[in-house]
């Protein structure tokens, strides 16, 4: 590599790496990523009530059901794969005694009714937290259930096979697919944003930092002096290097914080709570892997990272090449907004992938550079396109690439010396028509 | 050594600089001169390798100039290029490594430079807390820190007071000794004339006057004759023929006359009275750029 442009690349880099945004910025996404992914611990350890038990206190006037209740909360406690918090005890003290301490219990009443069978009364001081006033109900639908059981002379049996789900067989042509692609929608819909959001927000610093770092060189007119000593090609090669090495640096922090965040998990994991994530996780990984998602990944992966770096590319080289012709704040403004616009199109088009099924024009969409980069890892994932698409994306990428960069190196040798205060638009085409 | 040879530069219709020439030999200080538009800045950008000429050619020691040479030059522009949010000490051996120069080497250089200029204390300061003044002071150090074989000063001196404007122009002597081929443009003529031996005067981009200053004032003779003396009468001078004009400022009688052989009638004209002052002056380079552009515009 070129002296000068290594020199270059490595002082724009340091400048970065070394400045006390990136210092404060990188502390903070460390403590909110860790923080995130340990929200729960950090509750508990603020006094919080992750595993403080639910006290449920009953007051059975049918004297039948307040076992059974007990019962309901318990099998409602396993089927949602919740560790058992909630603690039912019954008691034979009134309604007026129990509201005056109630606290943070939770007060249940069973009267028998000759119109419902079984009524009840929940009574809190407060709002209950939704999944426990879910559980609740689960196991007061259950008490009902099997007090009208012993109240009727229906056989359990018969009730049993009348009340049970459909039992469905489901049979799935497609060879590719098994019945657990469809709930793959329903992953993509929640998983996938998660994924790609660090990508958008490293495109958006990567527009931003290249566009800053030369509007200050032009801003400052030290432009001239460093396109004196080393020519508009390594002084623009160098910016895309910095900028793109720094975003990858990023992205790389950002997955060691998360690391980090795991590791802690992992040595603090043994609350409730940790284990509920973990299986929640485990769950949705067994999903991936029942649909065979997990074996796309070995070309899945590589692809998504080709793209993803000439997408890098080739949204620097264009903020590169507009800032070139930015004299002040509000031309720099304005050359960003376009490409955070398309930036955003890409976004929501990949997060709205499953919506799509297969339209042709989402599918040419796919290939267009710059949203390429995040529609057609979504689509590939989805099935909805094959490794050809992705790999014609690709192609496109690097060819827009090849192109701007031999036509972007004149308009910016011509931008980055021209001061003139006419409209940056009207500016960029002036320079657009002399470098033809 | 600098030569320009017939070089000229177009933006679509609008013709910036036409068939421009001329030379800078070792240690000689160049004067450029020309109202703003004029294509000095132009003119700068095509010795800088920052704009390709249309037609022509500029050497430097006989070498074509591209970047493989850019580093024996340096450029102190117009307005301040320095990065603010840098320390002097960075921006200087960021500068100074885009020169192909050695850490060590500028450290060196940047020691010797901030001792000259007074300044040592700021080494460690950022730009952006320097006075205009000091921070014109580091713009120079930038670009003469290599010592460079050709150095391009486009008005130096601005926002300058008296005794850096000394210390500066001290500098530019010093480097003129070690044979740097200078080109000077500024504004304030005062400057000009104390520095430059040789100068050409643009008028959109074409020149209109060029020489050394010595052969062009004598060219035009002497224009005015200032007098210092008691009780001088000037009705008589008033009626000398050629004497264009006569005012009296701070106690002095100056004279616009329309040749020089009209100095010795006036002195003439004067003798009997006590005379504290005769002076007779050639036009001062101010005089000329006014006449000289104002004419091209007429």
């Amino acid at each position: 590599m070129n002296k000068k442009l290594l020199f270059l690349t490595k002082t724009s880099l340091a400048k970065k790496t070394k400045s006390k945004w990136f210092k404060i910025i990188n502390l903070l996404l460390l403590i909110l990523i860790v923080g995130v992914i340990n929200i729960d611990s950090i509750i508990t350890f603020f006094g919080g009530d992750f595993n403080q038990k639910l006290e449920i206190v009953v007051i059975d006037h049918t004297n039948e059901v307040g076992e059974t209740f007990k019962m309901g909360v318990k099998s409602a406690e396993k089927a949602l794969d919740k560790d058992p918090k909630i603690e039912v005890k019954t008691t034979t003290k009134t309604k007026k005694e129990i509201e005056k301490k109630i606290g943070k219990k939770v007060l249940v009443i069973f009267d028998a009714s000759n119109k419902d069978l079984l009524k009840a009364q929940v009574i809190s001081d407060g709002v209950i937290e939704s999944t426990d006033y879910q559980l609740i109900t689960t196991a007061l639908s259950t008490t009902k259930y099997n007090y009208g059981l012993m109240h009727s002379n229906i056989n359990p049996n018969e009730l049993e096979k009348i009340s049970s789900p459909i039992k469905v067989n489901r049979v799935i042509l497609d060879k590719e697919k098994n019945s657990d692609s469809d709930n793959m929608d329903m992953v993509m819909g929640t998983v996938f944003p998660t994924i790609i959001l660090p990508f958008f927000m490293l495109i958006i610093f990567l527009v931003q930092m290249i566009g800053s770092e030369i509007y200050e060189e032009k801003s400052t007119r030290s432009m001239e002096v460093i396109i004196s000593n080393v020519s508009p090609k390594t002084h623009f090669l160098s910016k895309m290097f910095s900028a793109n090495i720094f975003a990858i640096t990023q992205g790389l922090l950002l997955l060691i914080y998360g690391a980090v965040g795991l590791l802690i998990r992992g040595s603090i994991g043994n609350s409730s709570a940790v284990t509920s994530l973990t299986a929640q996780i485990s769950d949705i990984w067994n999903l991936l892997v029942k649909s065979g998602f997990v074996e796309k990944l070995s070309y899945i992966i590589p692809l998504t990272l080709v793209l993803l770096v000439f997408s890098f590319f080739a949204y620097s080289l264009v903020a590169g090449i507009l800032a070139s012709m930015t004299v002040n704040m509000d031309d720099y403004q304005q050359i960003q907004s376009p490409i955070m616009l398309v930036l955003l199109v890409a976004y929501y088009l990949a997060i709205m992938a499953s919506m799509f099924h297969g339209s042709l024009f989402i599918r040419v969409l796919s290939y267009v550079p710059f949203i390429s980069c995040l529609l057609s890892p979504a689509l590939l994932v989805l099935g909805q396109i094959s490794i050809l698409d992705v790999m014609i994306s690709i192609v496109l990428l690097l060819l827009f690439n090849m192109i701007v960069m031999k036509k972007g190196l004149k308009i910016y040798k011509e931008g980055i010396l021209n001061y003139s205060n006419e409209k940056v638009w009207k500016k960029f085409k002036q320079t657009l028509k002399k470098s033809r | 050594m600098l030569k320009v040879k017939n070089i000229k530069k177009t933006y679509g219709n609008l013709v910036a600089v036409d068939q421009l020439s001329f030379e800078v030999k070792d240690g000689e200080i160049f004067g450029l001169l020309g109202e703003n538009g004029a294509g000095k800045t132009t003119t700068f950008r095509m010795i800088m390798g920052l704009l390709e000429a249309d037609s022509g050619e500029i050497l430097l020691n006989h070498k074509k100039i591209d970047y493989s040479i850019t580093d024996q030059i340096g450029f102190v522009t117009e307005e301040r290029s320095l990065l603010t949010k840098m320390t002097v000490k960075e921006q200087i051996l960021y500068y100074g490594a885009l020169k192909g120069m050695t850490d060590a080497k500028i450290l060196k250089e940047l020691k010797y430079w901030l001792k000259k200029f007074e300044i040592e204390e700021y080494e460690n300061k950022k730009i952006k807390e320097l006075s205009k003044g000091n921070q014109q002071k580091i713009q120079f150090i930038s670009a003469v820190i290599n010592h460079p074989k050709l150095l391009i000063l486009d008005e130096p001196f601005t926002g300058l007071d008296p005794i850096n404007v000394r210390l500066l122009k001290d500098a530019v002597y010093e480097l003129k000794r070690e044979g740097c081929s200078i080109i000077f443009s500024s504004h304030q003529m005062e400057h000009i004339e104390e520095f430059c031996e040789k100068l050409i005067i643009l008028v959109k981009g074409k020149v209109i006057l060029e020489g050394y200053l010595k052969d062009i004032k004598k060219s035009y003779g002497i224009k005015k004759v200032i007098i210092k003396g008691k009780n001088i009468d000037i009705t008589k001078l008033k009626k000398i023929e050629g004497v264009e004009s006569i005012k009296e400022k701070n106690e002095e009688i100056i004279i616009e006359i329309s040749n020089e052989k009209l100095v010795e009638q006036i002195f003439n004209s004067i003798k009997k009275y006590e005379i504290l002052k005769f002076e007779a002056l050639e036009p001062s380079l101010n005089e000329i750029f006014i006449e000289k552009v104002g004419n091209s515009h007429e």
